[in-house]
């Protein structure tokens, strides 16, 4: 059932005229339903509601987002409300004092009843809910044109890893990877001359919250997110009862053993746990030299690391014996009879075997792909 | 029985689409009365309003085995926190007088509470129609479904017909330009106009033969009366209709280019003037009107004025129209009147002028196309662009590229739904069960 849906004007209707024009239908006799729209209530309070509070969302707001939760009932901007109400009081408090000058300085924020000239005031996180019921859900700045050049210039130009620029932009290790690729996309089309979407692209970034880049600024600004983010694990979900002596020094690492055995410390299992490495050394007095010689020693050592899991991997494909044919890669690789196990089911195992039916043909089974390469 | 109305006035379905409909209806979205209902009633509705948003297009069935409830959240952690601390200072002090009594008054409940059952519908947001749609590539999820099956969608560089397919992280998945600008662009003028005519004369074939003739008459005289208007207002026609002989000077391909851009330009007064949320003084009324009459009567000689003559008007017009765009606020008496002559301008207003020019190419009309052009938003978009932070999206080459599974964090939850808590908790609840 619709939840009870109640009027949100409550004047009356000024197209109800214009509506009423399709008339009644001659045949009152015949069965067959009516193609035209009736004119109901709902549909009068609709097109009241379109004709008045509903005109602000018909075309993008000059330099803001425009979402429901910016309005009131009214259809006005909250914010332009609120910081006429604010300019109004200050005069009036100035005024009291019997100050004129204050006339000039106030902001030019709005007149009475909507209306407003200037510049509007910024959004706050109430403005920028699509959804007013759902305050859970806000619009997130996305980033801007110039942040994804810099991001690409750093990675692409500068040769810098994606863990650093991540860390120096405060941007996602993900997202600076995607970032990357998708601008490797478009100056390649840019260079082939196909042609970008730019219109569009320029309507949606309009309409959107963005993250400005300046690195002039001196207090950087707010960071665009949280580049830290612990994942909840599934076995941290249970409360535990874990009686221990108080004189014990009970850390983290102790507590992710008493979830589970073979589950690691928040410290390791966030994203850039090198920030935190870092942080100790300079925690501890070390000079900047020094710093940067265990900075480098901890990424040797990670270099090394990659390295020997590349080698790994390498390996494994080397392995494989592949023919080509010109239309298609024939890959063989070596396969034992035994890895089927004992009792021949072993998931390691392949082949038809006997007593087993291939799955592949039965009712109800998803063909879709699980992934694509 | 008829079918069901997608977007209802009546019977309120909140769907995820960008319709006008469905805003009306989204802006008078109350939290539901349930204390009239039993427990079961309530997790009824709840299922069904909410379904009918998300994933409405996805049977029953398919959705419960969709359905999990592990549900994704993150915490996120300071990494200062983390290397000053070990996490014995939780637990220092305890039993021996240093815990500080807790203070039920200075708990905030409820603000950094992670909002879990907002992600119940999470799955679906994997899906990749679901994907297109959160991307602004598509007006709906239908049609962003109808996209992918219409083999217009790739992931990974791979043409996937399936729009169940579930995107794992770091998928890129990529939609035809062309068909991200239909989906999102205001709709053809051309059409509007034709359904106008059909319900016309729908209206007209409904009523009696005394009373369409009486009516086909009113239209007649009415058409006359606005050509003798036009004729005594010397308004030029936008395009002339008797073909003289032209005089060919250039070659007749720069002459469409230029055309072209000439009906961009005349556009955008347009539209300037339409615009009736820009307060504008009479004179500066009066200003656009002749630009809109000096652009139209350009545009009738553009066949028989030479070339270079055609460039310089285009540019003056052009210029005067970024004029009107610096300076909103009413210009003083001593701004000149005069166009200046490309000797003339400085540097900034040079390149500025050039940009103008080279955004009507970009954008240029092209009837051959599904939507209106130039290009524009479709109404009402704004209210519904927003990109949950899971996906990094580049418009400018309709891709995007799925980054992680949605989550929940202090406060915020990635799946966009228009619904409170208690609503989507019920639903949840209600495929709880079984479980």
């Amino acid at each position: 059932m619709p939840p009870p849906l109640r009027c949100t004007a409550s004047f009356p209707s000024t197209c109800a005229k214009t509506l009423c024009r399709a008339g009644q239908s001659r045949r009152s006799f015949s069965t067959t339903p009516q193609q035209d729209q009736r004119i109901t209530r709902n549909r009068r309070q609709l097109f009241r509601w379109l004709g008045s509070q509903g005109q602000n969302f018909l075309n993008p707001l000059n330099g803001s987002t425009n979402y429901l939760g910016a309005y009131n009932n009214e259809g006005q901007l909250k914010r332009v409300v609120e910081a006429s109400a604010e300019a109004e009081r200050k005069r009036k408090k100035d005024a009291g004092k019997g100050n004129e000058l204050a006339k000039d300085d106030a902001p030019e924020g709005a007149e009475e009843g909507g209306g407003f000239k200037g510049k509007i005031p910024p959004e706050t996180t109430r403005d920028l809910t699509p959804f007013p019921l759902n305050r859970s859900f806000v619009s997130q700045p996305v980033l801007s044109d110039e942040f994804r050049e810099e991001i690409w210039k750093r990675v692409m130009q500068d040769g810098k890893s994606v863990r650093e620029v991540s860390a120096e932009l405060a941007v996602e290790m993900s997202r600076v990877g995607a970032v990357v690729r998708l601008k490797e996309i478009e100056k390649e089309w840019e260079q082939n001359g196909r042609p970008l979407a730019k219109p569009y692209h320029e309507a949606v970034m309009s309409m959107l919250p963005k993250t400005p880049f300046d690195p002039d600024s001196k207090d950087k600004g707010k960071p665009h997110e949280s580049i830290n983010d612990l994942p909840v694990h599934r076995k941290t979900g249970t409360q535990i009862f874990h009686p221990t002596s108080e004189s014990r020094h009970f850390t983290r690492e102790d507590a992710a053993k008493v979830f589970d055995e073979r589950l690691l410390p928040a410290d390791l299992r966030v994203p850039h746990p090198e920030l935190a490495e870092m942080h100790k050394d300079y925690k501890a007095g070390l000079s900047l030299e020094e710093r940067q010689a265990r900075q480098k020693e901890r990424d040797e050592i990670a270099e090394r690391k990659r390295q020997r899991a590349s080698a790994k991997k390498a390996k494994q494909e080397a392995a494989v014996k592949k023919v080509d044919t010109g239309r298609v890669e024939f890959r063989f690789t070596e396969i034992s009879v035994d890895d089927a196990g004992k009792d021949g089911r072993g998931f390691k195992g392949v082949g038809w075997r006997y007593g087993h039916p291939h799955m592949d043909r039965s009712r109800g089974t998803v063909k879709i792909p699980t992934s694509v390469e | 029985m008829t079918r069901k109305r997608f977007h209802g006035l009546k019977r309120v379905k909140f769907r995820a689409t960008w319709n006008k409909y469905n805003l009306f209806n989204l802006s008078r979205l109350k939290a539901p009365r349930t204390d009239f209902m039993t427990y079961y009633q309530q997790k009824w509705s709840a299922k069904s309003i909410t379904r009918a948003y998300h994933g409405e297009h996805i049977r029953e069935g398919q959705w419960e085995r969709m359905f999990t409830p592990l549900l994704n959240s993150v915490i996120p952690m300071d990494h200062r926190y983390l290397a000053e601390h070990d996490g014995s200072e939780q637990a220092a002090g305890r039993g021996s007088g240093l815990e500080k009594p807790l203070d039920l008054n200075k708990i905030s409940f409820g603000k950094n509470q992670i909002p879990y059952m907002h992600m119940t519908y999470a799955p679906i947001e994997r899906r990749l129609d679901t994907a297109i749609f959160r991307a602004l590539f598509a007006s709906s999820v239908r049609q962003a479904r109808q996209f992918v099956i219409h083999g217009q969608v790739k992931v990974n560089g791979k043409k996937i017909p399936y729009p169940g397919y579930l995107l794992n992280p770091g998928d890129m998945f990529q939609v035809e330009p062309d068909r991200v600008l239909f989906a999102t662009g205001a709709p053809k003028i051309k059409v509007k106009v034709q359904a106008e005519t059909r319900l016309y004369e729908r209206r007209i074939s409904k009523q009696t033969n005394l009373v369409r003739s009486a009516a086909l008459a009113k239209a007649a005289q009415r058409r006359k009366a606005k050509e003798a208007k036009e004729l005594a207002d010397d308004t030029i026609e936008l395009v002339p209709k008797q073909r003289k002989p032209r005089v060919e000077l250039g070659d007749p391909e720069s002459r469409k280019l230029r055309q072209k851009e000439l009906l961009k330009v005349i556009r955008q007064i347009e539209d300037k003037i339409g615009n009736k949320k820009i307060r504008r003084t009479a004179k500066r009324k009066q200003e656009l009107r002749a630009l809109l009459r000096r652009a139209r009567a350009t545009l009738i000689f553009i066949h028989k004025k030479p070339v270079e003559e055609l460039e310089i008007e285009i540019k003056e017009i052009a210029q005067e129209l970024l004029g009107f765009t610096e300076n909103l606020e009413p210009s003083d008496k001593t701004s000149p009147k005069r166009l200046k002559s490309e000797e003339e301008m400085d540097q900034k207003q040079k390149s500025a002028l050039e940009a103008a020019i080279a955004r009507i190419r970009e954008n240029p009309s092209d009837t051959t196309k599904p939507y209106a052009t130039p290009w524009r938003p479709r109404p009402y978009m704004s209210a519904f662009a927003f990109i949950p932070r899971y996906l990094e999206v580049n418009h400018n080459i309709c891709s995007a590229v799925y980054l992680r599974h949605p989550v929940a964090r202090p406060g915020l939850a990635e799946v966009p739904t228009p619904f409170p808590a208690e609503t989507q908790q019920l639903a949840f609840n209600w495929y709880l069960r079984r479980r």
